[in-house]
């Protein structure tokens, strides 16, 4: 753990990746408290104050219908950051099973499950997610279900390659030899060789299951408002641009931050993880 | 009654081709205690030899297996997979090539030995676990074990890695142990330390070996008995004495000159493939030493 401290800071723009993530996280969990107007995570009006340019009153500006954009894109956050939670925590254990079963016990099993993976990885992701919200309804729910049916065979894809090459190395004949049974030796000697890839990916992918939320609710099929989201937010302020940049410009830069500190973050995690082995 | 009893033991794979031989009827016995080398070339079938001991290639769909292995006088064909399977770690253990490659490096020693350990006795407690491969990793004369149990394997050095596996191979006291090629991967001096170290210690416990080698002159310092094996045929058996000191069998011959000599005469000349080394099998007689 100290090492692995140490080697994130001595990369700079990994210690900026945690940096950052710490930030996100911490603005996520005391939305609540620090945000200057909390109640603007509803649906607020206060045609006063709408279409405000960025002040000392509201630091970026207020919305189409004068909420507090600061305040939102706090809010904004937890819905991301719980929902790429949730999506990763589903979609990692589903990948990780299949890839692990596949790549180890090869043959059939092998063939069928990697061919499923194929023809989820056929139909590109987003086309998926926009199919499948279209048949159900547009939740927060909803939108988890999507994102997570597109994002597993990722995971089985890359477990199965990794259980693919450990399957020949030399503890995995071993463990046949004292007797070891399929199960353990698929999830107790190959998994943890694959763990640290998978960690890596799942921080990676963080970034990227957030770009793709905001992509359902841009276009409308993800989070409902009135409950702030950063994709919805750039799509409402779309139309204003470029006089209303405020609109726009403020959630787009959050999305860019927390996919800009999760990528930092995963290849600092790629080089702590990868030099033991 | 021999410990393991191998008769007229054929293998083939199923292929696209049809069915590839591999082993054309050898037969092998060993007795509890005794240490037994199978020597050959690459691709003569020793290492399928010992994984057909293990037990492992009867589960692979591909090969056909005729002919009958007895261990402790059961039919392993006659066993379930799962009793198979249960004399796997128990009866029989092995020692690899490579040892290093053959631990798991994102596990300590100390658990990867508890496991073994947990394979004959499953309820055994953590600390029971560690007291017991202290005691065998001192019998392999290493000067800290309770060091080497907190490390990793890559954090050893392959001697050191070579004893742990030989700790672990025999921490279940097995009747057989089979060594494919022990040490290959070591340089000269640490694999004669290592040798010499194993078969103090099969000697301690009476453990009988299978070892598997390429190479003549570990054989000769390790083995009681020696079977010469060629393109899935033994060629010749017999005592190892009488093996080395009179090789009858063309094949037995060639290999023996095909060793390089320290004195520096230039690399022997062996010819890949000769009528000769297909000729029948020669066999020493235990005593006399003579070939019939």
């Amino acid at each position: 753990m100290k090492r692995a401290i140490r080697i994130l800071s001595r990369n700079p723009l990994s210690a900026l990746g945690l940096g950052l993530v710490v930030l996100i996280v911490l603005a996520a969990l005391l939305a609540p408290w620090i945000a200057p107007y909390p109640d603007h995570n509803g649906a607020v009006v206060d045609f006063l104050n709408n279409n405000k340019p960025p002040s000392a009153r509201n630091w970026m500006g207020t919305d189409l219908v004068g909420r507090d954009i600061f305040s939102r894109i706090l809010y904004a956050y937890q819905t991301s950051l719980v929902l790429a939670v949730v999506v990763l925590a589903i979609a990692t254990p589903i990948g990780t099973v299949v890839g692990l079963i596949a790549g180890y016990l090869g043959g059939w099993t092998e063939t069928i499950l990697m061919r499923v993976v194929d023809v989820f990885l056929s139909i590109p992701p987003l086309v998926l997610a926009l199919a499948m919200m279209g048949v159900l309804k547009p939740t927060l729910t909803n939108a988890m279900l999507a994102v997570t049916a597109m994002w597993w065979p990722w995971y089985a894809r890359l477990v199965y390659s990794i259980a693919r090459s450990e399957r020949e190395e030399g503890y995995v004949l071993a463990a046949e030899v004292i007797g070891a049974g399929t199960t353990h030796i698929a999830f107790r000697e190959i998994l943890p060789n694959c763990l640290p890839a998978i960690i890596t990916k799942m921080t990676l992918d963080m970034g990227f299951v957030i770009i793709i939320a905001s992509s359902l609710s841009f276009l409308g099929l993800g989070v409902q408002p009135p409950t702030p989201d950063l994709g919805s937010m750039v799509a409402e302020g779309a139309n204003y641009l470029p006089d209303s940049w405020w609109l726009t410009v403020f959630p787009g830069l959050a999305i860019l931050i927390a996919v800009f500190g999760f990528n930092l973050l995963g290849d600092g995690l790629r080089d702590v993880l990868g030099v033991d082995r | 009654m021999s410990l393991l009893d191998i008769a007229d033991l054929t293998l083939s794979f199923k292929g696209l081709s049809g069915l590839t031989e591999v082993l054309h009827g050898i037969s092998l016995s060993i007795a509890p205690g005794e240490k037994v080398a199978l020597v050959g070339e690459s691709g003569s079938g020793k290492s399928v030899t010992a994984r057909i001991v293990l037990g492992l290639l009867q589960e692979q769909k591909t090969a056909r297996i005729g002919g009958t292995v007895r261990f402790a006088g059961q039919d392993l064909a006659a066993l379930s997979p799962r009793d198979r399977e249960g004399l796997r770690g128990t009866e029989i253990s092995m020692i690899f090539q490579d040892p290093t490659s053959y631990l798991n490096p994102v596990f300590t020693i100390g658990r990867q030995f508890a496991e073994v350990l947990r394979r004959r006795d499953p309820g055994l407690a953590r600390a029971a676990c560690e007291a017991r491969a202290i005691e065998m990793l001192a019998e392999t004369a290493i000067p800290d074990p309770a060091r080497v149990l907190g490390s990793y394997p890559f954090q050893l050095s392959g001697g050191m890695n070579q004893r742990v596996m030989i700790a672990m191979a025999l921490a279940n006291h097995p009747r057989l142990l089979i060594a494919d090629e022990p040490g290959t991967a070591l340089d000269v001096t640490v694999q004669a330390q290592t040798l010499k170290l194993m078969r103090q210690l099969v000697d301690l416990h009476e453990t009988a070996v299978l070892f598997i080698s390429h190479n003549l002159g570990v054989v000769r310092e390790f083995a009681d008995r020696v079977y010469v094996i060629y393109r899935g045929r033994i060629v010749e058996d017999g005592p190892t004495a009488a093996v080395f000191g009179d090789p009858r069998h063309a094949y037995t011959q060639a290999l023996m000159a095909a060793v390089p000599r320290i004195t520096g005469d230039g690399l022997p000349d062996v010819p890949e493939v000769s009528e000769a080394f297909l000729a029948p099998k020669v066999h020493h007689r235990l005593r006399s030493g003579r070939a019939t």
